[in-house]
């Protein structure tokens, strides 16, 4: 295990690619998470109002509220993490590094579990940096202070963290069946964004689909990963949200990983590299 | 026990059967030479038995054992082209090598120089000529001081002096008692190296033997004099002669096993003659492959 880790830190700690798309993501992730208020403030400067409430008195860094705000909003940046998965292992497949890794002697199930372990230490670290974030601007804006709020709804930075491991191994098992970055960047970005949201709403909202159709959109794979943390800024306008983690949604990402994972280690397994 | 045997080994692709039923016995100590013209299955058999391939059929064994990973630390291979990290410098790609072989990084120092990179160990791979991007894969070949070394058209894209240097390299490492597997569509460079070898010719072998065997029915010996008619004549009677041609002014006789340049200078002088050319010459690899070729076809 740490040996498998020290190679995968071998091989990162000198590509710069890697860094670039680490500290791309934890600026925007940073700045992001934490300028809420600033946008807030921004917009109401510019006449918005929610029914006559100025936006920046939103407690939106409030205990416990911090939490789900934040990892909701993070969540679409995940897709950066999942570029860099790409990128990697796409390139030990064009530079053939995989395949001299493999004749080095390192088996086909250690070099997946290395990239299992860089999925892991990536939506850790994301999670960790969250966790920063979140502590930082709640101590600034929280108008509730203090340990016993703190760890109120924190939940939500482990469902963030298994939201961002589901979608790194999605994104594993998708360049090691089709090792071709360009392709796979476009297409992650598409699908993630654009695509299976749109399925997913059209079958969920459409007034005239079948009836028997529309729980299935939860089943999707990155729906279930979004779905673990569901939009909450309606309550903001008194619209009831839900504002905890359904075991059932934490099981349907959980089988997701398991069956990306299966599906990435046959598809190594399988390939003539 | 064999350092490797496979077993019907078969690789099909959709339409083509780039391996077939290959059966090949490799013995400790030996420089085994895998000739074979291009696309005949040379590369396939070598990513077979390294597991980056899977086989259709048949199955192999390194060192009497089933083969996982552990074999192959004990493998010292290059497939092709050399495969690194481009962004990486030679240390730093012999390190990621050394963690996945399992052996203690001190040996990189060691290897760099054997190879000549020692100087340029911290430059990016990338800015590697071809030729020392070969050496540093022969080095990181060597790096886990493995029992088998497997080369596959190591001189390939090498100018003379690259080429000379890694042969020479593959000889050092031969006396010091390793089995090296030389893959090469270079006649020259098997009968150079190797000390046994297989042909290959669309997936299937044709021939496996030692290089001095194949090549000890194909002595001949040249002698030549200013009267070449007078020699001509004494040479036909001269004893323990196969075959006696003459091509451009020099007699050529395969010998019987007895006969030797020295046989053939004391006839001549008995005989009141003087050669100004008289040489034995061992036979040509490229000579016996065309006949195992033409065997074939026939």
């Amino acid at each position: 295990m740490v040996r498998l880790l020290e190679i995968e830190w071998l091989k990162v700690r000198h590509h710069r690619p890697f860094w670039i798309l680490i500290g791309l993501y934890a600026l925007c992730v940073t700045v992001i998470c934490s300028g809420g208020k600033i946008f807030l403030q921004y917009i109401e400067s510019r006449g918005a109002n929610f029914n006559g409430i100025g936006p920046s008195i939103l407690p939106i860094y409030d205990y416990p509220d911090v939490w789900q705000n934040i990892t909701f909003v993070a969540a679409i940046f995940k897709i950066f993490l999942g570029f860099i998965m790409v990128i990697s292992i796409a390139n030990e497949s064009n530079y053939r590094t995989l395949r001299q890794n493999i004749i080095d002697g390192l088996s086909k199930r250690e070099f997946f579990l290395g990239k299992i372990l860089v999925c892991c230490v990536l939506a850790g670290a994301s999670t960790l940096l969250l966790l920063v974030i979140g502590v930082v601007v709640a101590s600034v804006y929280s108008s509730v202070q203090g340990f016993e709020y703190m760890f109120d709804s924190m939940s939500f930075l482990l469902a963030h963290f298994l939201a961002v491991f589901s979608f790194l191994v999605f994104s594993l098992f998708l360049v090691l069946l089709i090792p071709k970055p360009g392709l796979l960047i476009v297409g992650l970005f598409m699908y993630t964004l654009i695509f299976e949201p749109m399925v997913s709403a059209i079958i969920t909202y459409a007034p005239h689909g079948k009836e028997w159709l529309r729980p299935v959109a939860q089943y999707l794979p990155i729906t279930s990963m979004n779905n673990l943390n569901h939009i909450p800024f309606p309550r903001y306008v008194m619209q009831e949200i839900q504002d905890y983690i359904l075991l059932k949604e934490v099981i349907i990402a959980s089988v997701w990983v398991l069956v990306n994972a299966a599906l990435g280690y046959y598809v190594l397994r399988r390939k003539d590299w | 026990m064999a350092i490797l045997e496979t077993n019907s080994l078969t690789k099909k692709y959709r339409r083509i059967t780039a391996l077939d039923q290959l059966n090949l016995i490799v013995e400790p100590g030996m420089v085994f030479g895998m000739l074979g013209p291009n696309g005949s299955g040379k590369t396939t058999t070598l990513g077979l038995l390294l597991d980056v391939l899977k086989p259709t059929s048949g199955s192999y064994r390194w060192f009497g054992e089933e083969p996982s990973a552990n074999s192959r630390k004990k493998i010292g291979a290059i497939l092709e082209s050399p495969c690194f990290y481009p962004f990486m410098t030679a240390t730093q790609n012999l390190k990621v090598v050394a963690s996945i072989k399992e052996c203690p990084p001190t040996q990189i120092e060691r290897v760099l120089k054997m190879v000549g990179l020692w100087e340029r160990r911290d430059d990016p791979f990338k800015t590697y000529s071809l030729g020392m991007k070969q050496r540093l894969a022969i080095g990181s070949a060597l790096l886990s001081d493995p029992a088998v070394l497997i080369l596959d058209e190591p001189t390939n894209g090498l100018d003379p002096m690259g080429i000379f240097d890694i042969r020479q390299l593959i000889r050092d490492i031969a006396a010091m008692g390793k089995t090296i597997m030389v893959a090469s569509h270079l006649l020259d460079e098997v009968q150079k190296v190797c000390s046994h070898f297989m042909v290959l010719q669309k997936g299937t072998k044709l021939f496996q033997g030692s290089v001095d065997e194949a090549l000890g029915d194909q002595r001949t010996i040249e002698v030549a004099s200013d009267e070449h008619e007078l020699l001509g004549r004494h040479l036909a009677e001269l004893a323990g002669v196969d075959k006696l041609t003459f091509e451009e002014g020099v007699y050529k006789i395969t010998p019987g096993a007895d006969l030797n340049t020295q046989a053939v200078n004391r006839f001549l002088f008995d005989r009141n003659m003087v050669a100004h050319h008289l040489v034995e010459k061992g036979g040509d690899l490229e000579q016996q492959f065309l006949k195992i070729l033409s065997d074939q076809g026939a």
